[in-house]
């Protein structure tokens, strides 16, 4: 093609008249709105991004779905890919034996719960007090508070372990469940913080009014400032009891020879056994679909308690200054 | 005096409410932080009821650092290269969902449930599940043979990180769950008034994005950063990590420590900018 630059006029030419623009215009606005957001364009692109993203958040889940549910005969049809032609119950009872679910998942449950409930309440009442009340070296605190966040927890590892060995704690729940009593525990400094900065977005009226009627500190704490904390308290709960029922590092570091362990654990334990299984030569085509079905037996519980408080949990997310 | 009086009261008041968490800092932290430290510059040899140690310096940090430096630089080095490609995926990629989930469009509900998922998933076993799986990467990847290109047209140094980064790609996002949060949160404390005034004012989304959305964000930007480097850096699977184990007490605290001081000068390097970029914003 040739680049007629030198041609007269050439600038002129390009522009479009004014009639034409106009039309040009109105199409402009029709496609793309008056603002962009509000276009066809727009909510086409919008939408186009959003399902994609979402089908790579869902594809593991209808993956983990679709593959514990096939028997032999749809593992080796070549034409099932997604959708099995049959549905075989057979590998979740199969996975839920080789967890030894019933028991692991009480314990996983309790000890979740445990957890979470008391980070809740010793994180709640840490992070009202960096909020809204005075103490000795409250900055130095606050610096600490930070510290912790940062901290990985591989650097004190070692010696909590020989201090807990110490205590006899070992292969019990107390690692787990003492340090979340103080505040502490699985990401306790991030809980603080969270309820840190919700606490210190309340106006300061609110605690001298509750002082004036003559509530003491406690009774303020637990009658005034916890209750209207719902929102950061959702947030909280749900992190606290999600990290905690995931979490792998503690227990396998602090109750690896015990009997009774949750269900992370067990999965572990589990996937190892099937990696010896098939070092010794028993290859088997069940052992996607029953990795599958064990994982989807860990996942449900959460997905029915996020199913459950996700309301709640995006309006809390919204409502607290989750952040500072 | 009565008033004197009143603000110890309140301090008081103020220490029996942070006398937990000190207590537990002072058990769970800090004694652990010391004693792993004492530790680094010891050899340390477990008996049946009892601990020995033995003072030998900085003997553990120089076989970490120079002597036997495999460890640390060819998988920490390769490992950061990565977490510096991660981070800014993260980052673009949370806030850029976060503000089209702030948008209002029907089904939005539907759609804030399905990436929070990650915020589940992302903290357990499965998502290891799901790597091994080969869930974590694209097939586009494969499909344009970007791997190919990338040993052509890259160094090596940085092509083999590249490539882990863009064959992890779905995970990336997976990782993305709380960043995800903050931001959706912090964009609900920027007021709509702000962005009516500068529609009256005439000025497109795209601008209004430019100058209201994302200076209004950068608090949460650098919270994200610090949280990610935090996340990243402390995940159980990362490789340094898994090095820290109870074979051998001594080095591995040191090797602790060692990471530690990478991330605190990773995190403090956030903090400064972040002092930088605030001074400049609000100097406008």
């Amino acid at each position: 093609m040739k680049i007629e630059r030198g041609r007269p006029g050439f600038l002129t030419d390009w522009r479009p008249n004014a009639k034409l623009r106009s039309r040009l215009e109105l199409l402009r606005y029709r496609v793309l709105g008056t603002e962009i957001d509000k276009g066809i364009l727009f909510k086409l692109v919008v939408y186009f991004v959003l399902i994609n993203v979402a089908f790579i958040y869902l594809k593991p889940i209808l993956y983990m779905v679709t593959t514990m549910v096939k028997d032999a005969k749809n593992i080796l049809d070549p034409s099932v890919i997604w959708v099995p032609k049959s549905i075989y119950l057979g590998h979740l009872q199969e996975a839920s034996h080789m967890l030894n679910y019933g028991k692991s998942f009480l314990i996983s449950v309790s000890l979740a719960t445990s957890v979470s409930v008391l980070q809740m309440f010793s994180c709640a009442i840490a992070g009202y007090a960096f909020a809204r009340l005075d103490f000795p070296l409250k900055k130095l605190w606050g610096a600490l508070l930070l510290f912790t966040f940062i901290m990985p927890p591989q650097v004190t590892i070692l010696p909590t372990i020989m201090l807990f060995k110490q205590f006899g704690w070992m292969n019990t729940f107390l690692p787990m469940v003492v340090p979340a009593l103080f505040g502490h525990g699985l990401k306790g400094a991030m809980f603080v913080i969270i309820y840190r900065s919700f606490y210190s977005t309340l106006p300061k009226e609110l605690d001298e009014a509750a002082r004036i009627d003559g509530a003491g500190m406690l009774r303020m704490f637990f009658r005034v400032m916890f209750p209207i904390s719902r929102s950061a308290t959702v947030v909280v709960l749900l992190f606290a009891f999600v990290w905690n029922w995931n979490d792998f590092y503690f227990p396998s570091l602090f109750m690896f020879t015990a009997e009774n362990v949750p269900l992370s654990i067990t999965l572990a334990r589990m996937a190892g056994e099937m990696e010896q299984a098939a070092g010794a030569g028993e290859i088997t085509v069940y052992a996607e679909s029953i990795k599958m079905a064990a994982s989807f037996l860990i996942i449900m519980p959460l997905l029915v308690v996020y199913l459950f408080m996700q309301r709640w949990f995006i309006e809390g997310v919204e409502r607290s200054g989750l952040v500072e | 005096m009565k008033r004197l009086e009143a603000k110890t009261l309140r301090k008081l008041e103020g220490s029996m409410f942070i006398a937990p968490w000190v207590f537990g800092f002072l058990t769970f932290v800090a004694f652990p932080l010391g004693y792993s430290l004492f530790m680094s510059f010891h050899q340390v040899k477990i008996e049946v009821n009892r601990t020995e140690y033995t003072y030998i310096g900085f003997k553990h940090y120089r076989e970490i650092l120079v002597a036997n430096g495999s460890l640390l630089y060819e998988e920490l080095i390769p490992f950061l290269k990565q977490s510096l490609m991660m981070i800014p995926i993260i980052l673009v990629f949370s806030l850029f969902v976060a503000i089209l989930l702030n948008l209002k469009f029907p089904g939005r509900t539907l759609f804030r449930v399905i990436f929070f998922l990650p915020v589940i998933f992302s903290s357990g076993q499965i998502v290891q599940e799901f790597i091994t799986q080969g869930e974590g990467s694209l097939s586009m990847m494969q499909s344009l043979r970007i791997d190919y290109y990338l040993k052509e047209y890259m160094p090596a140094a940085w092509a083999s990180p590249i490539e882990s980064v863009l064959s992890s790609f779905v995970l990336v996002l997976w990782y993305s769950g709380v960043q995800i949060l903050i931001f959706l949160a912090g964009r609900q404390t920027l007021s709509a008034s702000v962005y009516e005034a500068s529609r009256i004012d005439g000025s497109n989304p795209w601008n209004t994005f430019w100058q209201i959305t994302l200076p209004g964000l950068v608090p949460y930007i650098f919270l994200n950063l610090m949280y990610t480097v935090v996340d990243l850096f402390t995940f159980p699977s990362n490789p340094i990590i898994s090095k820290v184990n109870t074979t051998n007490y001594g080095s591995s605290s040191a090797l602790a420590w060692i990471y530690f001081v990478i991330i605190m000068a990773f995190v403090l390097l956030t903090l400064l900018l972040y002092r930088k970029v605030d001074k400049a914003l609000s100097g406008r």
